[in-house]
């Protein structure tokens, strides 16, 4: 008998207490970027704009457009400025309004 | 172990939540629109021990007349518009359209001969739950929010990192 099934029955736990207390898989989970503005430059951006594969970064003058709901979170736009992006943890994403997943990221890098 | 006094009343709420607006319980059918087929995987998933969909008071059916909530995939392949249609109008209401992925939330195809892009073309989409695929644990949360029992975290978060002064 799996080893998993035998400590399941002695815990009587083997199902996630999701919603009401977080679930420890979810830190293993890909997630969408987080950037750091500051680090953030218009070439880094538009590099970065080049190496996302769907339609989720596009920039508006000083601001980097993030749809959150196009994101598939690859982690491409993390390996051309690794200091200006991170995991951002989070997947509990579900949104009742289209416009809630475009988030407006500010760019605020010294222009070299 | 037990469940803690809290944790039952979480889950109580839920099913109260369901009941209310659904009778005993909430069916899904699931609409697969020209996905790739892993967020049907993740869907499957639901079902498992792990997450035990049955729980909170949902369960999948395999006709549209039967469902309450259409959790719809991929991005709505032209070939499949009258099909969504139909399937939209079968289903009794009041009802929900959960557009569920990348490609349903129109980020990985763009419009063309062959694929409108986007769900929201053709059916009026309620709750858009992102991840390409969106991980079991994120449908729950979906789930949650088309209820109306879970609060949605999105409009609140920023994706700006943290210890980098996005107040200023």
């Amino acid at each position: 008998m799996p080893l998993w099934f035998t400590r399941g029955l002695r815990r009587g736990v083997v199902t996630t207490r999701y919603p009401a207390r977080s679930d420890p898989s979810a830190a293993s989970l890909p997630t969408p970027p987080a950037f750091r503005p500051r680090q953030l430059t218009v070439q880094i951006v538009d590099r970065m704009i080049a190496e996302c594969p769907g339609t989720a970064l596009s920039r508006a003058a000083s601001t980097l457009v993030f749809d959150v709901g196009a994101c598939t979170a690859c982690g491409r736009c993390a390996r051309v400025a690794p200091q200006a992006v991170t995991p951002s943890g989070e997947f509990e994403l579900a949104a009742t309004a289209r416009s809630a997943l475009i988030k407006m990221i500010p760019i605020r890098g010294e222009q070299r | 172990m037990k469940p803690r006094p809290d944790e039952t009343a979480t889950a109580e709420e839920l099913r109260k939540r369901i009941s209310g607006q659904f009778g005993r319980s909430l069916h899904i059918r699931t609409l697969d629109t020209g996905s790739c087929a892993v967020c049907e995987q993740e869907i499957r998933l639901l079902t498992a021990p792990h997450y035990d969909l049955h729980r909170l008071g949902f369960f999948f059916t395999p006709a549209p007349r039967h469902a309450d909530l259409l959790l719809v995939t991929g991005p709505m392949v032209r070939a499949f518009e009258v099909a969504a249609r139909k399937t939209y109008e079968a289903m009794p209401g009041p009802k929900v359209v959960v557009a569920t992925g990348a490609c349903a939330l129109g980020g990985v195809y763009q419009a063309d001969p062959f694929v409108h892009g986007e769900v929201e073309a053709v059916l009026p989409v309620d709750v858009w739950i992102p991840g390409c695929p969106p991980s079991p644990l994120a449908l729950l949360q979906g789930l949650g929010v088309a209820v109306g029992r879970l609060a949605e975290k999105m409009p609140g978060l920023t994706f700006v990192a943290d210890g980098d002064g996005d107040a200023r």
